[in-house]
């Protein structure tokens, strides 16, 4: 094994001999208009139950589909703002990958094929650009993102896009019917909410900031800790999480690996300006921070949690509160931000990147 | 230097009640795959599953997550003196095997990962309960790795070809049960797939347009090569899109056997097919070509 080995299949950090280096040019969001309190999602469950979910959680509500939105619409309209934030031409994408676990259209009727990014690129203008559908759970779009990068730093590519429309409420309403404590497998589904969103990755001009570091690793003996099936009882899904053990080795496991993502990067934890984690709960992210400051003897300067108001929207996490961020103009150019994905499977994934002129599309300068 | 394919394997199912499921069927190719290679599952860096057709149509977590830990392929603990495992899901129909070789052949050559295996494996999720199933259950691995001779895969082309969208959809969707139904509950949620007979012959034809467009592109005379490897819509795919390319001096082969009508891993069959006939070791310049849903047509060049 040689020093630049790892476990994570990792690309980038200083040395990296790459002809080429990639950048995030815009993110983009659809959120649904219509809410759903945790109050109410509670209120409905057809069984008595003493949970406080917004007081195990965080959140406090999230947005969920109305009639004639689904995962395409969704991801559509995220992939329309991705373009207007990133200055893109949807003619210059080589690349759309559809990267949602959801792929509703037409209410809850999942498509297998032909694949969801083959109507997304049609929709935005893109019909050139090679297109897949990619699944891998709430790390999806990190996953493509890790691609992108790749291609883009070789070369291949010059622009792609990542995008997603996640319409997953339904598994909280299926699983509505069912949770009787906190101990239900389908405790986690009460979480979920709606959205859609998009990234643009592309080549950086000479010298620019961009992508520092992607990497992802799957954990699969823990393969099984989370899965998600079509409902027996009715439309749509029904997802099985043994959260708290799910939480446990993604904290654990994790450990080493984000060390080799630092050591990778010739950066300390406290050099993290914004880590943005994968939005599961409130308080999973807090004790998560509190196991890495305990580890590495520092953390990072910003935890971003966005959980409030939106719960947690699967593959689309990361991008939502990303754009959020960006469009309260929260980052300095110069601000380094990780995204850590921990997501079933187990997947655990990494983008570090500087904010460079990504702020620029965004916010009051746009 | 290129990314060369290191071996291949196949694996069938059978249609009885009991017969393995595509998870199964992966598992299978994969292990077989690894065997003939000489290899260990620890080597392989990244696993990516083209199988669209799931046992009980999971959605979450990727199939090829399961994959990984049933092989073997470093499930556990990261010890850090090793290198790990990655996978992921991708769906691009039958042209899912091509587009995710495309994207081993980057993180090859950029050095992320050092093999990298493609795993396909479909078969009916709900037999007796769902519409349209026309593939037979089947799975394959396709291993592959980079070194510093000249060849290999070159740039897969995609193509698509939305007009045509319409002629193969398929969903999982809620129906609910009439009182014909067995009674039991109020509905299920069921695949359908709606394949309209002209598909394949337009999947052949938008196949034939784009080979030409690509080639024209490329600069590539279609005279020069001299084996078409192609998988598609029918059996005969190979020996029609070779007719119609006007191949007659090259060697054709698609999927045979019982691979003949597998769905995503019909690719890897006809690789095994070109591979077993000792065509694609003797190539000098092979066509790979594969039709999908979409139409979606994926183009590669290959060379031993």
């Amino acid at each position: 094994m040689t020093d630049r080995e790892t476990w994570m299949a990792l690309e980038g950090g200083p040395g990296s001999d790459a002809p080429y280096r990639s950048r995030l040019a815009g993110v983009g969001v659809a959120i649904p208009d219509r809410i759903l309190t945790t109050e109410a999602l509670m209120a409905s469950t057809r069984h008595r139950t003493s949970i406080d979910l917004e007081r195990l959680t965080g959140i406090r509500a999230r947005h969920v589909v109305s009639e004639g939105e689904d995962s395409l619409s969704l991801a559509v309209g995220a992939a329309t703002d991705c373009l207007a934030h990133a200055g893109t031409d949807p003619a210059e994408l080589d690349v759309v990958i559809s990267a949602s676990i959801t792929r509703y259209v037409g209410g809850l009727a999942m498509r297998f094929e032909p694949p969801l990014s083959l109507a997304v690129k049609e929709a935005i203008g893109a019909p050139g650009a090679a297109s897949f559908d990619l699944s891998n759970a709430c790390a999806g779009m990190l996953t493509g993102v890790f691609l992108l990068n790749d291609l883009v730093r070789q070369g291949r590519i010059r622009k792609g896009m990542v995008v997603s429309g996640e319409d997953i409420s339904g598994l909280g309403a299926n699983a509505a019917r069912q949770v009787r404590s906190v101990l239900s497998r389908q405790l986690a589904s009460l979480t979920l909410g709606d959205a859609g969103a998009a990234v643009v990755v592309e080549r950086a001009p000479q010298g620019a900031a961009g992508i520092d570091l992607a990497g992802f690793t799957t954990l699969s003996e823990h393969s099984r800790l989370c899965l998600a099936y079509p409902a027996r009882s009715g439309p749509g899904a029904t997802m099985y999480t043994r959260a708290r053990t799910i939480h446990k080795v993604a904290v654990e496991d994790s450990l080493p690996l984000l060390a080799e993502v630092l050591g990778r990067a010739g950066i300390d934890v406290g050099d993290v300006d914004y880590l943005i984690p994968h939005q599961t709960s409130a308080r999973a992210i807090r004790k998560g921070t509190k196991v890495i400051a305990e580890q590495f003897g520092g953390e990072p300067k910003h935890v971003v949690v966005n959980v409030e108001d939106y719960g947690n929207t699967a593959s689309t996490t990361h991008f939502l509160a990303l754009h959020r961020y960006l469009e309260e103009d929260r980052f300095r150019p110069e601000d380094r931000v990780l995204l850590l994905s921990f997501a079933s499977g187990l997947e655990v994934g990494v983008v570090l990147f500087t904010v460079g002129e990504l702020a620029g599309g965004h916010g009051h300068a746009h | 230097m290129g990314t060369r394919i290191e071996a291949l394997a196949t694996a069938v199912g059978g249609r009885r009640l009991f017969a393995p499921g595509a998870r199964r069927l992966a598992d299978t190719a994969a292990r077989q795959c690894l065997e003939r290679a000489g290899r260990n599952a620890s080597e392989v860096g990244l696993l990516v599953n083209t199988g669209l057709y799931h046992d009980r149509n999971m959605g979450e977590p990727a199939v090829a997550s399961l994959i990984q830990e049933d092989i073997g392929a470093n499930p556990g603990h990261p010890p850090t003196a090793h290198r790990g495992t990655f996978s992921f899901d991708l769906y691009n129909g039958a042209c899912g095997v091509l587009t995710a070789l495309s994207l081993l052949d980057a993180l090859l050559a950029s050095g992320t990962i050092g093999l990298g295996m493609v795993v396909a494996g479909d078969a009916d999720p709900a037999p007796r309960h769902s519409r349209g199933v026309w593939f037979s259950p089947a799975g394959g691995a396709v291993l592959v790795h980079r070194d510093h001779t000249d060849g290999g895969l070159g740039p897969v082309h995609l193509d698509t070809f939305p007009e045509h969208a319409g002629l193969l959809r398929s969903s999982v969707r809620w129906e609910t049960r009439t009182a014909a139904g067995d009674g039991h509950g109020h509905g299920r949620n069921v695949l359908t797939i709606d394949r309209d007979p002209a598909f394949a012959e337009q999947a052949l034809e938008c196949a034939e347009r784009s080979v030409r467009a690509w080639a024209e592109g490329e600069g590539t005379a279609l005279a020069t090569v001299d084996l078409l490897v192609a998988a598609g819509p029918d059996p005969d795919f190979a020996s029609a899109l070779a007719s119609r390319l006007g191949m007659e001096s090259a060697a054709v082969v698609g999927p045979e056997g019982p691979m003949a009508t597998a769905h995503t891993a019909a690719m890897i069959g006809a690789l095994e097919a070109a591979s077993l006939h000792g065509w694609l070791p003797a190539s000098r310049k092979a066509l790979l070509v594969s039709a999908a849903a979409g139409v979606t047509v994926a183009s590669a060049l290959y060379r031993a």
